[in-house]
């Protein structure tokens, strides 16, 4: 049963539009992420469905019922704030009852609530503490505390890590997808950083320029971009994008130039592909691997190395001035300056038309 | 140091004077700085003057223009950090136009009025004067402003009325810039000397300030030196007090900071 649906949803302020037309239908328990740049209208979403937003149109629906028309309060979610937004003057404990308070539950229920969450989050000692002594992270797990303690049916949580160092946002991660295993609700995530999307959705909805680019599994979204702009956003290092031409031949798949004069070889469908027409070619690092210069393959000159232990990137620049990323070995003796060979690796190129859509390799479509 | 003894070189010789016999000074009042020492005056002032009527007159007067000023401002303040309404903007620039508005300006159409309302020798007549506070609402609405919109928002997701939101999330949260405004709300009203002289006729109505004065008017019949000092001393306890408490915010909100 569909636990979230969005049908429709427009907003503008003023004479500048934020959301058009956006939809999306979202499955019982299912975790998504709203993936985009700054401005992509992916926390103006987020605060439609939550009610601090009204939609200029459209409908949202949670469990079948229209919530647009309720006040936050009675919608049935559950939101974790960017900056926790926790009740400063109120202990850890009493942060947590005010919702529950205004909804009337009992005082032994949530009683048994809080404590419930509190051990579920290791926060049992930090109860009547005020958010003003607890760490960055013991904030954090109070607001998911604050949002579990309400059963909601939906959680929304609006870039929930991005408060936290390196370290604890990486634990903080594994923990959350513990959490989300024993919650019975739906998950909404904004995010902009991709590998939180990855790693936590079981859905990714990326967002730009006011509307959803592309919705898919996390592996779909980074293997079968739906255009050039859901290509260059996933992925890090972003996967290279150059222009090239399409050559006329009798194959099936369709073979391109490089700018720099290198043929490749594509599994790309040529259906629908006019020769001559400009394309983009889309290869993402690993795709493309470092080999001797002699060969027949272009060639390009290093202007950065970036040593990550187990592999290597490469940013060099071909002979027609193009930018291209390629993936080495973790000991690659490539250094800065020289000249290095590249085999991009045509089964695992994507096409993009002049209007940006993509087309993909035959064989990853199957 | 040299600055703090000049500052306190009156307080120091009111001190004396009050605790001086008045015979001793009518004769010469360079007596103060030796012994015998008296609390004659301060027997006098508890039992014969006004001054405890006085003194609860002024204690009404400020905590009631205290209290008044903290609702409104707070309400006003909240409203204008907060609520979306018609020339919102437009209002608070017309609050502010009022901190150019000298008392003076307004103060013979202001007794005409309460004249007519017969407000006169009245505490409503001494307070709601004090009430109109411009500073006082910029001031709660910047601190209004200063607190993350984040909350308001967790609290209505938390199914918070507005109401509830203003009262148990927002107004705990202010009560820093409650207390500062608080302090030199009851300050001013206790120090306040020209409205209460015009409003104030009867020494029954009469707060510290003008009672005092009153007595200190008939120099030639009052009982002495020493005794006008104790009641200056006795009037200036309460303040003392009040300034001892709060010491914390008056120097936060002297050095503009909110102290959060």
């Amino acid at each position: 049963m569909a636990s979230l649906e969005l049908s429709n949803v427009r907003k503008a302020y003023g004479a500048t539009p934020v959301l058009d037309d956006v939809s999306l239908t979202m499955a019982a328990r299912e975790f998504v992420a709203f993936l985009g740049p700054s401005g992509s209208g992916k926390s103006t979403l987020l605060r439609i469905i939550a009610g601090l937003e009204t939609a200029d149109a459209g409908e949202v629906r949670l469990d079948g019922r229209r919530i647009d028309t309720l006040a936050p309060g009675d919608r049935g979610v559950a939101m974790v704030f960017q900056h926790y937004a926790l009740y400063p003057h109120m202990s850890v404990r009493e942060n947590m009852a005010f919702g529950l308070r205004n909804a009337g539950v009992p005082r032994q229920e949530i009683a048994a609530r809080i404590d419930e969450a509190a051990r579920v989050l290791e926060i049992e000692t930090q109860l009547d503490k005020k958010p003003g002594q607890l760490s960055g992270g013991q904030r954090q797990r109070v607001a998911i505390g604050r949002a579990i303690v309400k059963q909601p049916r939906l959680f929304l949580l609006d870039e929930p890590l991005s408060n936290l160092d390196a370290a604890l946002r990486t634990r903080t991660r594994v923990e959350l997808a513990q959490l989300r295993q024993r919650v019975d609700a739906a998950v909404i995530m904004v995010t902009h950083d991709q590998a939180e999307a990855m790693t936590l959705a079981d859905r990714i909805v990326v967002m730009h320029d006011r509307a959803i680019q592309q919705i898919g599994a996390p592996m779909e979204i980074y293997g079968r971009p739906a255009n050039a702009f859901v290509a260059r956003f996933v992925g890090s290092p972003a996967m290279t994008l150059a222009p090239v031409s399409l050559l006329a031949d009798e194959s099936a798949f369709a073979a391109v130039r490089l700018g720099e004069g290198a043929r490749i070889e594509t599994r790309v469908p040529r259906d629908g592909l006019a020769v001559g027409a400009p394309l983009e070619l889309g290869v993402r690092p690993e795709n493309v691997q470092v080999v001797e210069t002699s060969g027949g393959v272009p060639e390009a000159k290093v202007e950065l190395v970036e040593r990550l232990g187990d592999r290597t990137f490469v940013y060099a620049r071909l002979a027609d001035g193009l930018s291209i990323t390629a993936e080495d070995a973790g000991g690659s003796r490539v250094r800065i300056g020289d000249t290095i060979g590249l085999r991009i690796d045509g089964a695992a190129v994507h096409l993009f038309t002049p209007d940006g859509r993509a087309r993909h390799a035959a064989a990853a479509a199957a | 140091m040299l600055g703090a003894m000049l500052m306190a070189a009156p307080l120091v010789w009111t001190l004396l004077l009050s605790l001086k016999a008045n015979s001793e000074l009518m004769r010469d009042s360079g007596t103060a700085f030796s012994a015998p020492y008296t609390l004659e005056n301060y027997r006098a002032v508890l039992q014969g003057s006004s001054a405890f009527r006085w003194l609860l007159n002024s204690l009404i007067v400020s905590t009631g223009t205290m209290i008044g000023v903290l609702i409104l401002c707070s309400l006003a303040g909240y409203g204008f950090a907060r609520l979306e309404f018609p020339f919102r903007r437009t209002l608070f620039v017309f609050v502010l136009l009022g901190l150019a508005i000298p008392e003076q300006a307004v103060i013979l159409p202001r007794h005409q009025l309460f004249a007519a309302l017969h407000l006169h020798n009245s505490y409503p007549g001494l307070i709601l004067p004090g009430l109109a506070g411009p500073f006082g609402v910029f001031f709660m609405t910047q601190y209004f402003r200063a607190i993350p919109r984040e909350l308001d928002e967790a609290a209505m997701l938390d199914g918070a009325s507005r109401l509830r939101i203003f009262w148990k999330v927002l107004l705990p949260l202010t009560l820093p810039a409650q207390a500062t405004l608080g302090v030199f709300t009851f300050l001013a009203a206790w120090n306040d000397y020209w409205w209460p002289l015009i409003s104030a006729t009867r020494s029954e109505r009469f707060t510290l300030t003008v009672g005092l004065a009153s007595a200190q008017m008939n120099y030639a019949q009052t009982s002495g030196l020493g005794f006008l000092m104790a009641q200056a001393v006795f009037a200036s306890l309460p303040i003392l007090i009040v300034y001892l408490l709060f010491q914390k915010q008056i120097v936060r909100a002297i050095a503009g900071t909110s102290g959060r």
